[in-house]
Protein backbone atom coordinates (compact mmCIF):
# COMPACT_ATOMS: atom_id res chain seq x y z
CA UNK A 1 0.00 0.00 0.00
CA UNK A 2 1.41 3.40 -1.09
CA UNK A 3 1.88 6.05 1.67
CA UNK A 4 -0.18 8.94 1.46
CA UNK A 5 2.57 11.09 0.68
CA UNK A 6 2.58 9.77 -3.41
CA UNK A 7 -1.49 9.90 -3.12
CA UNK A 8 -1.92 14.20 -4.17
CA UNK A 9 -6.01 13.51 -2.74
CA UNK A 10 -4.82 12.55 0.16
CA UNK A 11 -2.01 14.98 0.93
CA UNK A 12 -3.20 18.05 3.03
CA UNK A 13 -3.01 20.98 0.69
CA UNK A 14 -4.47 24.38 1.66
CA UNK A 15 -6.08 26.53 -1.36
CA UNK A 16 -4.01 28.76 -3.68
CA UNK A 17 -5.48 32.20 -4.18
CA UNK A 18 -5.15 32.13 -7.76
CA UNK A 19 -7.18 35.25 -8.25
CA UNK A 20 -5.93 37.95 -6.09
CA UNK A 21 -8.75 38.32 -3.12
CA UNK A 22 -7.55 35.75 -0.90
CA UNK A 23 -10.97 33.99 -0.65
CA UNK A 24 -10.11 30.69 0.29
CA UNK A 25 -8.36 31.75 3.55
CA UNK A 26 -10.47 34.38 4.16
CA UNK A 27 -13.04 31.67 4.39
CA UNK A 28 -11.23 28.81 6.39
CA UNK A 29 -10.63 31.62 9.26
CA UNK A 30 -14.05 32.18 9.19
CA UNK A 31 -14.88 28.92 9.72
CA UNK A 32 -11.96 28.63 12.27
CA UNK A 33 -13.44 31.50 14.65
CA UNK A 34 -17.07 30.41 13.71
CA UNK A 35 -16.28 27.49 15.57
CA UNK A 36 -14.96 29.25 18.82
CA UNK A 37 -18.97 29.58 19.85
CA UNK A 38 -20.70 27.32 18.40
CA UNK A 39 -21.67 23.55 20.00
CA UNK A 40 -22.79 21.84 16.90
CA UNK A 41 -24.19 18.22 16.90
CA UNK A 42 -23.88 18.04 12.96
CA UNK A 43 -21.15 19.25 11.08
CA UNK A 44 -21.63 19.12 7.36
CA UNK A 45 -18.09 19.97 5.33
CA UNK A 46 -17.17 19.44 1.22
CA UNK A 47 -17.29 21.72 -1.60
CA UNK A 48 -20.35 23.85 -3.09
CA UNK A 49 -22.85 21.17 -2.86
CA UNK A 50 -22.31 21.22 1.03
CA UNK A 51 -21.80 25.31 0.44
CA UNK A 52 -24.75 26.19 -1.64
CA UNK A 53 -27.04 23.97 0.61
CA UNK A 54 -26.61 26.29 3.61
CA UNK A 55 -28.27 29.09 1.25
CA UNK A 56 -31.41 27.43 0.09
CA UNK A 57 -34.59 27.18 2.53
CA UNK A 58 -33.89 23.78 2.82
CA UNK A 59 -31.01 24.17 5.33
CA UNK A 60 -33.00 26.24 7.76
CA UNK A 61 -35.87 23.57 7.47
CA UNK A 62 -34.40 20.35 7.81
CA UNK A 63 -30.32 21.08 9.36
CA UNK A 64 -30.65 24.25 11.64
CA UNK A 65 -32.86 22.02 13.62
CA UNK A 66 -30.26 19.70 14.50
CA UNK A 67 -28.11 22.14 15.52
CA UNK A 68 -25.73 21.80 12.22
CA UNK A 69 -22.41 24.13 11.06
CA UNK A 70 -21.64 24.23 7.82
CA UNK A 71 -17.76 24.12 6.89
CA UNK A 72 -18.42 24.11 3.15
CA UNK A 73 -16.23 25.64 0.08
CA UNK A 74 -16.74 26.00 -3.26
CA UNK A 75 -14.46 24.14 -5.99
CA UNK A 76 -12.76 22.01 -2.44
CA UNK A 77 -11.51 19.15 -3.57
CA UNK A 78 -10.17 15.88 -0.54
CA UNK A 79 -7.05 17.73 -0.36
CA UNK A 80 -8.46 20.85 0.52
CA UNK A 81 -10.39 19.76 3.08
CA UNK A 82 -7.95 17.46 4.86
CA UNK A 83 -6.06 20.89 5.18
CA UNK A 84 -9.27 22.54 6.87
CA UNK A 85 -9.88 19.92 8.77
CA UNK A 86 -6.32 19.88 9.98
CA UNK A 87 -6.16 23.10 10.68
CA UNK A 88 -8.07 24.47 13.51
CA UNK A 89 -11.62 23.96 11.48
CA UNK A 90 -11.85 20.78 14.11
CA UNK A 91 -10.62 22.69 16.98
CA UNK A 92 -13.48 23.90 19.44
CA UNK A 93 -16.17 21.41 18.37
CA UNK A 94 -17.18 18.11 19.19
CA UNK A 95 -20.64 16.84 16.82
CA UNK A 96 -21.78 13.97 17.13
CA UNK A 97 -21.99 13.34 13.29
CA UNK A 98 -19.62 15.01 10.81
CA UNK A 99 -21.41 14.97 7.26
CA UNK A 100 -18.48 14.87 4.23
CA UNK A 101 -19.66 15.28 0.74
CA UNK A 102 -16.44 16.01 -1.35
CA UNK A 103 -14.81 14.22 -4.37
CA UNK A 104 -16.35 16.16 -7.35
CA UNK A 105 -13.23 18.69 -7.69
CA UNK A 106 -10.25 16.21 -7.55
CA UNK A 107 -9.44 16.72 -11.25
CA UNK A 108 -6.59 15.09 -12.68
CA UNK A 109 -6.86 12.25 -9.74
CA UNK A 110 -8.09 7.83 -10.20
CA UNK A 111 -11.02 7.11 -8.67
CA UNK A 112 -8.52 4.97 -6.43
CA UNK A 113 -6.49 8.06 -5.16
CA UNK A 114 -9.90 10.29 -4.53
CA UNK A 115 -11.38 7.03 -2.56
CA UNK A 116 -7.94 7.59 -0.63
CA UNK A 117 -8.54 11.09 -0.12
CA UNK A 118 -11.75 10.57 1.76
CA UNK A 119 -10.89 7.83 3.79
CA UNK A 120 -8.06 9.97 4.72
CA UNK A 121 -10.41 12.52 6.03
CA UNK A 122 -13.11 9.86 7.57
CA UNK A 123 -9.67 9.00 9.85
CA UNK A 124 -8.68 12.01 10.99
CA UNK A 125 -11.72 13.07 12.13
CA UNK A 126 -11.62 10.30 14.03
CA UNK A 127 -8.27 10.95 15.33
CA UNK A 128 -9.43 14.49 16.38
CA UNK A 129 -13.04 13.76 17.22
CA UNK A 130 -12.96 10.00 18.58
CA UNK A 131 -16.12 9.81 19.45
CA UNK A 132 -17.85 11.73 16.37
CA UNK A 133 -19.63 9.11 13.14
CA UNK A 134 -18.66 10.36 10.24
CA UNK A 135 -21.63 10.11 7.15
CA UNK A 136 -20.07 10.25 4.04
CA UNK A 137 -22.28 10.90 0.99
CA UNK A 138 -22.11 9.24 -2.29
CA UNK A 139 -20.49 11.67 -5.03
CA UNK A 140 -23.30 12.87 -7.25
CA UNK A 141 -23.48 11.94 -11.15
CA UNK A 142 -23.12 15.25 -13.51
CA UNK A 143 -22.69 16.47 -17.04
CA UNK A 144 -25.75 16.23 -18.89
CA UNK A 145 -25.01 13.47 -20.43
CA UNK A 146 -22.88 9.84 -19.70
CA UNK A 147 -19.42 11.15 -19.31
CA UNK A 148 -16.12 9.47 -17.84
CA UNK A 149 -16.82 11.89 -14.58
CA UNK A 150 -20.35 10.21 -13.76
CA UNK A 151 -17.85 6.91 -14.07
CA UNK A 152 -15.32 8.06 -12.34
CA UNK A 153 -17.45 9.18 -9.43
CA UNK A 154 -19.46 5.81 -9.46
CA UNK A 155 -15.95 3.93 -9.19
CA UNK A 156 -15.47 6.37 -6.09
CA UNK A 157 -18.39 5.51 -4.57
CA UNK A 158 -18.13 1.49 -4.71
CA UNK A 159 -14.64 1.49 -3.65
CA UNK A 160 -15.64 4.05 -0.44
CA UNK A 161 -18.26 1.82 0.01
CA UNK A 162 -15.85 -1.22 0.48
CA UNK A 163 -13.69 0.73 2.63
CA UNK A 164 -16.23 1.47 4.91
CA UNK A 165 -17.86 -1.07 5.48
CA UNK A 166 -15.64 -2.34 7.99
CA UNK A 167 -15.59 0.71 9.83
CA UNK A 168 -17.81 0.90 13.38
CA UNK A 169 -17.80 4.94 13.00
CA UNK A 170 -18.42 5.46 9.50
CA UNK A 171 -20.57 4.93 6.57
CA UNK A 172 -21.51 5.89 3.18
CA UNK A 173 -25.26 7.15 1.80
CA UNK A 174 -25.96 7.38 -1.66
CA UNK A 175 -28.04 10.32 -1.75
CA UNK A 176 -28.98 10.27 -5.68
CA UNK A 177 -32.58 9.91 -6.03
CA UNK A 178 -32.52 8.99 -9.47
CA UNK A 179 -30.99 11.96 -11.30
CA UNK A 180 -30.20 10.28 -14.21
CA UNK A 181 -33.29 9.67 -16.38
CA UNK A 182 -34.04 6.31 -18.60
CA UNK A 183 -32.08 8.30 -21.62
CA UNK A 184 -28.72 8.98 -19.62
CA UNK A 185 -29.71 12.32 -19.60
CA UNK A 186 -29.73 14.77 -16.40
CA UNK A 187 -32.08 17.87 -16.10
CA UNK A 188 -31.44 21.25 -15.19
CA UNK A 189 -34.48 21.52 -13.20
CA UNK A 190 -32.43 19.10 -10.33
CA UNK A 191 -28.74 20.29 -11.64
CA UNK A 192 -29.15 23.33 -13.00
CA UNK A 193 -25.85 23.30 -14.85
CA UNK A 194 -25.57 19.62 -14.59
CA UNK A 195 -23.10 19.73 -11.03
CA UNK A 196 -24.63 22.01 -8.88
CA UNK A 197 -28.12 21.87 -6.95
CA UNK A 198 -31.00 23.40 -7.56
CA UNK A 199 -33.71 23.87 -4.50
CA UNK A 200 -35.89 21.56 -6.22
CA UNK A 201 -32.29 18.65 -6.15
CA UNK A 202 -31.38 19.59 -3.10
CA UNK A 203 -35.39 18.94 -1.57
CA UNK A 204 -34.65 15.01 -3.39
CA UNK A 205 -31.16 14.63 -1.91
CA UNK A 206 -32.06 15.80 1.85
CA UNK A 207 -35.25 14.34 2.98
CA UNK A 208 -33.55 10.78 3.20
CA UNK A 209 -30.31 12.60 4.58
CA UNK A 210 -32.55 14.30 6.99
CA UNK A 211 -34.09 10.79 8.02
CA UNK A 212 -30.91 9.16 8.20
CA UNK A 213 -29.12 12.09 10.30
CA UNK A 214 -31.85 11.95 12.58
CA UNK A 215 -30.91 8.44 13.02
CA UNK A 216 -27.78 8.19 13.47
CA UNK A 217 -28.19 11.27 16.29
CA UNK A 218 -30.78 9.08 18.10
CA UNK A 219 -28.06 6.02 18.05
CA UNK A 220 -25.56 8.74 19.32
CA UNK A 221 -27.59 9.98 22.00
CA UNK A 222 -28.28 6.19 23.24
CA UNK A 223 -24.11 5.52 23.48
CA UNK B 1 1.77 47.93 -37.99
CA UNK B 2 1.41 47.27 -34.13
CA UNK B 3 -0.63 44.37 -33.32
CA UNK B 4 -1.44 45.77 -29.76
CA UNK B 5 -4.84 47.34 -30.98
CA UNK B 6 -7.09 44.16 -30.08
CA UNK B 7 -8.56 43.95 -26.75
CA UNK B 8 -8.52 40.23 -26.03
CA UNK B 9 -11.29 40.92 -23.44
CA UNK B 10 -13.33 41.51 -26.77
CA UNK B 11 -12.26 38.39 -28.80
CA UNK B 12 -14.94 35.94 -28.38
CA UNK B 13 -13.81 32.61 -27.08
CA UNK B 14 -16.08 29.63 -26.50
CA UNK B 15 -15.00 27.57 -22.95
CA UNK B 16 -12.62 24.56 -23.39
CA UNK B 17 -14.08 21.21 -21.41
CA UNK B 18 -10.96 20.22 -19.19
CA UNK B 19 -12.98 18.46 -16.46
CA UNK B 20 -14.22 15.65 -19.27
CA UNK B 21 -18.32 16.42 -19.00
CA UNK B 22 -18.72 19.37 -21.65
CA UNK B 23 -21.58 21.04 -19.11
CA UNK B 24 -20.43 24.77 -20.47
CA UNK B 25 -21.34 23.48 -23.96
CA UNK B 26 -24.90 22.00 -22.26
CA UNK B 27 -25.65 24.74 -21.38
CA UNK B 28 -25.05 27.06 -23.98
CA UNK B 29 -27.08 24.82 -26.37
CA UNK B 30 -29.93 24.66 -23.96
CA UNK B 31 -29.82 28.84 -23.92
CA UNK B 32 -29.98 28.72 -27.83
CA UNK B 33 -33.07 25.94 -27.36
CA UNK B 34 -35.00 28.13 -25.01
CA UNK B 35 -34.92 30.72 -27.52
CA UNK B 36 -36.50 28.75 -29.96
CA UNK B 37 -39.61 27.96 -27.30
CA UNK B 38 -39.66 31.30 -25.06
CA UNK B 39 -40.15 35.04 -26.36
CA UNK B 40 -38.88 36.66 -23.49
CA UNK B 41 -38.99 40.67 -22.62
CA UNK B 42 -35.98 40.61 -20.34
CA UNK B 43 -33.23 38.95 -20.90
CA UNK B 44 -30.32 38.48 -18.53
CA UNK B 45 -26.77 37.68 -19.60
CA UNK B 46 -23.41 37.04 -17.89
CA UNK B 47 -21.77 34.61 -15.44
CA UNK B 48 -22.53 33.01 -11.91
CA UNK B 49 -23.98 36.37 -10.59
CA UNK B 50 -26.40 35.77 -13.02
CA UNK B 51 -27.12 32.40 -13.11
CA UNK B 52 -27.38 31.99 -9.47
CA UNK B 53 -30.11 34.35 -9.24
CA UNK B 54 -32.35 32.31 -10.77
CA UNK B 55 -31.95 29.95 -7.94
CA UNK B 56 -33.51 31.93 -5.15
CA UNK B 57 -37.15 32.83 -4.48
CA UNK B 58 -36.32 36.24 -5.39
CA UNK B 59 -36.05 35.26 -9.34
CA UNK B 60 -39.44 34.05 -9.46
CA UNK B 61 -40.70 37.01 -7.31
CA UNK B 62 -39.08 39.63 -9.23
CA UNK B 63 -37.82 38.87 -12.91
CA UNK B 64 -40.14 35.79 -13.73
CA UNK B 65 -43.14 38.16 -14.06
CA UNK B 66 -41.39 39.84 -16.40
CA UNK B 67 -40.55 37.27 -19.01
CA UNK B 68 -37.24 37.31 -18.32
CA UNK B 69 -34.70 34.53 -19.71
CA UNK B 70 -31.98 33.77 -17.55
CA UNK B 71 -28.73 32.71 -19.90
CA UNK B 72 -26.01 33.15 -17.13
CA UNK B 73 -23.14 30.66 -16.81
CA UNK B 74 -20.96 30.60 -14.03
CA UNK B 75 -16.79 31.11 -14.51
CA UNK B 76 -17.72 32.93 -17.60
CA UNK B 77 -15.81 35.92 -18.86
CA UNK B 78 -16.46 39.01 -21.42
CA UNK B 79 -15.07 36.33 -23.78
CA UNK B 80 -17.06 33.87 -23.17
CA UNK B 81 -20.49 35.82 -23.13
CA UNK B 82 -19.14 37.72 -26.54
CA UNK B 83 -18.99 34.03 -28.42
CA UNK B 84 -22.10 32.79 -26.64
CA UNK B 85 -24.41 35.93 -27.69
CA UNK B 86 -22.85 35.39 -31.25
CA UNK B 87 -23.32 31.33 -31.15
CA UNK B 88 -27.41 31.69 -31.09
CA UNK B 89 -27.93 32.81 -27.75
CA UNK B 90 -29.26 35.83 -29.77
CA UNK B 91 -31.28 34.03 -32.60
CA UNK B 92 -35.61 34.19 -32.74
CA UNK B 93 -35.75 36.30 -29.94
CA UNK B 94 -36.18 40.08 -29.48
CA UNK B 95 -36.19 41.03 -25.63
CA UNK B 96 -37.16 44.64 -24.92
CA UNK B 97 -34.16 44.81 -22.26
CA UNK B 98 -30.81 42.84 -21.76
CA UNK B 99 -29.84 43.20 -18.39
CA UNK B 100 -25.47 42.34 -18.83
CA UNK B 101 -23.56 41.33 -15.83
CA UNK B 102 -19.88 40.08 -16.47
CA UNK B 103 -16.12 40.74 -16.23
CA UNK B 104 -15.34 39.59 -12.53
CA UNK B 105 -13.58 36.48 -13.75
CA UNK B 106 -11.79 38.28 -16.37
CA UNK B 107 -8.62 37.58 -14.29
CA UNK B 108 -5.88 37.96 -17.53
CA UNK B 109 -7.18 41.09 -18.31
CA UNK B 110 -6.70 44.62 -17.49
CA UNK B 111 -9.63 46.97 -15.68
CA UNK B 112 -9.75 48.86 -19.10
CA UNK B 113 -9.58 45.93 -20.66
CA UNK B 114 -12.90 44.14 -19.20
CA UNK B 115 -14.42 47.49 -19.67
CA UNK B 116 -13.70 47.62 -23.53
CA UNK B 117 -15.16 43.69 -23.35
CA UNK B 118 -18.08 44.90 -21.91
CA UNK B 119 -18.72 47.63 -24.03
CA UNK B 120 -17.92 45.09 -27.09
CA UNK B 121 -21.10 43.08 -25.58
CA UNK B 122 -23.28 46.35 -25.31
CA UNK B 123 -21.98 47.42 -28.77
CA UNK B 124 -23.26 43.72 -30.30
CA UNK B 125 -26.57 43.34 -28.22
CA UNK B 126 -27.77 47.34 -30.07
CA UNK B 127 -26.34 46.32 -33.54
CA UNK B 128 -28.27 42.41 -33.39
CA UNK B 129 -31.17 43.99 -31.17
CA UNK B 130 -31.86 47.89 -32.21
CA UNK B 131 -34.89 48.27 -30.64
CA UNK B 132 -33.65 46.48 -26.84
CA UNK B 133 -32.14 48.77 -24.12
CA UNK B 134 -29.04 47.53 -22.31
CA UNK B 135 -28.52 47.37 -18.68
CA UNK B 136 -25.48 46.83 -17.30
CA UNK B 137 -24.49 45.89 -13.76
CA UNK B 138 -21.41 47.07 -11.93
CA UNK B 139 -18.97 44.76 -10.72
CA UNK B 140 -19.32 44.40 -6.93
CA UNK B 141 -16.88 44.50 -4.55
CA UNK B 142 -15.41 40.94 -3.59
CA UNK B 143 -13.14 39.48 -0.54
CA UNK B 144 -13.12 39.94 2.75
CA UNK B 145 -11.09 42.72 3.09
CA UNK B 146 -9.72 45.65 0.86
CA UNK B 147 -7.46 43.61 -2.39
CA UNK B 148 -6.31 44.65 -6.11
CA UNK B 149 -9.74 43.03 -7.05
CA UNK B 150 -11.75 45.06 -5.73
CA UNK B 151 -9.59 48.07 -7.21
CA UNK B 152 -9.74 46.95 -10.34
CA UNK B 153 -13.76 46.03 -10.41
CA UNK B 154 -14.54 49.96 -9.28
CA UNK B 155 -11.91 50.91 -12.09
CA UNK B 156 -13.71 48.82 -14.36
CA UNK B 157 -17.16 50.44 -13.43
CA UNK B 158 -15.40 54.19 -13.82
CA UNK B 159 -14.93 53.10 -16.94
CA UNK B 160 -18.09 52.00 -17.83
CA UNK B 161 -19.89 54.83 -16.32
CA UNK B 162 -18.05 57.32 -19.55
CA UNK B 163 -18.33 54.85 -21.97
CA UNK B 164 -21.60 53.77 -21.87
CA UNK B 165 -23.57 56.75 -21.80
CA UNK B 166 -21.86 57.28 -25.72
CA UNK B 167 -24.20 54.04 -26.74
CA UNK B 168 -27.11 55.74 -26.13
CA UNK B 169 -29.64 52.52 -26.02
CA UNK B 170 -27.41 51.56 -22.81
CA UNK B 171 -26.79 52.74 -19.70
CA UNK B 172 -24.55 51.78 -16.16
CA UNK B 173 -26.40 50.94 -13.10
CA UNK B 174 -24.32 50.11 -9.63
CA UNK B 175 -26.06 47.84 -7.69
CA UNK B 176 -23.22 47.53 -5.16
CA UNK B 177 -23.50 50.45 -2.60
CA UNK B 178 -23.92 48.81 1.22
CA UNK B 179 -22.17 45.61 0.50
CA UNK B 180 -18.28 47.18 1.88
CA UNK B 181 -18.37 48.61 5.64
CA UNK B 182 -16.69 50.81 7.04
CA UNK B 183 -14.08 48.75 8.37
CA UNK B 184 -13.55 47.65 5.01
CA UNK B 185 -15.29 44.17 5.51
CA UNK B 186 -17.92 42.57 3.37
CA UNK B 187 -19.96 40.06 5.46
CA UNK B 188 -20.88 36.59 4.72
CA UNK B 189 -24.33 37.42 5.30
CA UNK B 190 -24.58 39.09 1.72
CA UNK B 191 -21.69 37.12 -0.18
CA UNK B 192 -21.34 33.62 1.27
CA UNK B 193 -17.77 33.21 0.08
CA UNK B 194 -17.04 37.04 -0.19
CA UNK B 195 -17.94 36.92 -4.30
CA UNK B 196 -21.40 35.12 -4.63
CA UNK B 197 -24.38 36.83 -2.92
CA UNK B 198 -26.63 34.86 -0.64
CA UNK B 199 -30.54 35.21 -0.80
CA UNK B 200 -30.17 38.74 1.09
CA UNK B 201 -27.36 39.73 -0.99
CA UNK B 202 -29.72 39.31 -4.18
CA UNK B 203 -32.35 41.13 -2.51
CA UNK B 204 -31.06 44.05 -1.99
CA UNK B 205 -29.55 44.27 -5.58
CA UNK B 206 -32.86 43.29 -7.31
CA UNK B 207 -35.23 46.30 -6.31
CA UNK B 208 -33.27 48.72 -8.09
CA UNK B 209 -32.51 46.68 -10.60
CA UNK B 210 -36.18 45.66 -11.50
CA UNK B 211 -37.69 49.53 -10.59
CA UNK B 212 -35.33 49.94 -13.45
CA UNK B 213 -36.37 47.12 -15.49
CA UNK B 214 -40.37 48.46 -14.57
CA UNK B 215 -39.36 51.70 -15.52
CA UNK B 216 -37.59 51.01 -18.72
CA UNK B 217 -40.58 48.11 -19.79
CA UNK B 218 -43.39 50.88 -19.15
CA UNK B 219 -41.90 53.33 -21.57
CA UNK B 220 -41.29 51.22 -24.44
CA UNK B 221 -44.94 51.40 -26.21
CA UNK B 222 -45.04 47.32 -26.61
CA UNK B 223 -44.92 46.83 -23.08
CA UNK B 224 -48.22 48.31 -22.72
CA UNK B 225 -50.47 46.44 -24.59
CA UNK B 226 -48.58 43.46 -22.37
CA UNK B 227 -48.58 45.22 -19.03
CA UNK B 228 -50.32 43.60 -16.12
CA UNK B 229 -53.63 45.90 -15.39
Amino acid sequence: MSSEDSNPAATPTPGVDTQGDGRWMSLHNHFVSNSKDKEPDVLFVGDSLVQLLYQFEVWRDLFSPLHALNFGVGGDATQHVLWRLSNGELGHISPKVVVLWVGTNNHGHTAEQICGGIMAIVQLIKDKLPKAYTLVLGVLPRGKMPNSLRERNAQVNKLVQEAVSSLPHASLLNVDPGFVHSDGSISHQDLYDYLHLTPQGYQAVCQPLHAHLKGLLEKQAEN
Amino acid sequence: MSGDEINPAAVAQAVEDVQGDDRWMSQHTRFVQECKDAEPEVLFIGDSMVQLMQQYEIWRELFSPLHALNFGIGGDTTCNVLWRLQNGELDNIRPMVTVVWVGTNNHEHSAEQVAGGILAIAQLLTSRLPKTKVVVLGLLARGDGPNPLREKNAAVNGFLRSWLPRLGQAQFLDVGAGFVHSDGTISTRDMFDFLHLTAAGYRAIAKPLSDLLLQILDETPEEKRASLV
